[in-house]
């Protein structure tokens, strides 16, 4: 069962939230209400589209730049096609005759 | 409903008469709400201004006529909710906080020794406005939604897409946290006699 006291306390704060609604009624608003209320639409609508024509504009120029980078790459003539490793390269611009000189290897290594 | 669902359909449509027949229908009684929720009466336009603003742009959203109030309410606690808690930021006011002047208050509002019904008014305005910030931002919405606006668990179920025996244990919690308090003000005014003796 519910101690006297408290229910006494919860039928006053029924009575208490009863009040408050009439301390606090319904109200009109301020003349401003409206125009200040159609500012923040289209302020908000601005800001909306602003960020739109921004990134219409940005995913043109991204799709410029593939369009640019597809171009040159098929316009460009084919460099040197490197089709052996590292170590063979290096093998090919310092052959074994020039280590031996450069006292690199010994001339027996060479032959 | 307080307008007929043509008419939202018309504002859905980006008829700016519609929606403003819309706002002029509704605007009285989200501020009162607003009013009630937050407890202060100097943002209240700010905050139900942000509310038709959310209205605007996610009207389209809306597929049934019979879910536009619960909807609408479910703006007026999310603005609402917002506002607590950016509040909330600036200043920690909390009922374990209620200073002398909250309790004298109480003392008057309960006592009877005030001058005029405005002023009892206000006191009780002041007093629930403390009471409630004994409980979470969250709880202080749902208990003023369910105890002031007098809305049944059926319609918050709507607002909160909750289910009632959720929402009766969190709102049994609220208002027994707001019941401690309220025991604590009035225990703050038997006190002061004792004190004004010794």
């Amino acid at each position: 069962m519910e101690h006297p006291n408290n229910e006494l306390r919860n039928d006053e704060l029924d009575a208490l939230f009863a009040e408050y609604k009439a301390a606090v009624p319904d109200r009109e608003a301020s003349a401003n209400f409206m125009p200040q209320l159609w500012r923040k639409i289209e302020g908000r609508q601005n800001t909306l589209f602003r960020i739109k024509r921004l990134s219409q504009y940005f995913v043109a120029a991204a799709a410029a730049i593939c369009i640019l980078f597809a171009t040159m790459t098929l316009a460009l003539p084919n460099g040197t096609e490197v089709s052996s490793s590292y170590v063979d390269v290096l093998a090919q611009a310092y052959p074994t005759e020039n280590l031996a000189s450069h006292g690199i290897l010994d001339e027996a290594d060479t032959k | 409903m307080l307008v007929e669902f043509e008419l939202i359909q018309k504002a859905q449509a980006g008829d700016g008469a519609a929606f403003n027949q819309v706002v002029v229908a509704y605007r009285k009684r989200i501020l009162g709400t607003i009013a009630r929720l937050i407890g202060r009466p100097e943002d209240v336009e700010d905050v139900a201004q942000e509310v038709f603003l959310r209205l605007y742009y996610s009207l389209d959203q809306l597929r049934t006529p019979e879910v536009f109030e619960p909807w609408l309410y479910r703006l007026t606690v999310n603005a609402s909710y917002d506002y607590l808690r950016k509040q909330r930021r600036r200043n920690e006011a909390r009922m374990s906080d209620l200073s002398e002047q909250q309790v004298m208050m109480a003392d008057a509002a309960a006592g009877g020794r005030v001058s005029s019904e405005e002023n009892r008014l206000k006191q009780v305005k002041d007093l629930v406005d403390a009471l409630l910030g004994s409980v979470s931002e969250q709880d202080r919405i749902l208990l003023t939604l369910k105890e002031v606006e007098g809305l049944s668990l059926k319609e918050l179920e709507k607002i909160y897409g909750v289910n009632e025996n959720a929402l009766k244990v969190r709102l049994f919690r609220a208002r027994q946290r707001v019941l401690n308090a309220f025991g604590a003000t009035q225990k703050g005014r038997s006190a002061k006699p004792a004190e004004r003796k010794s």
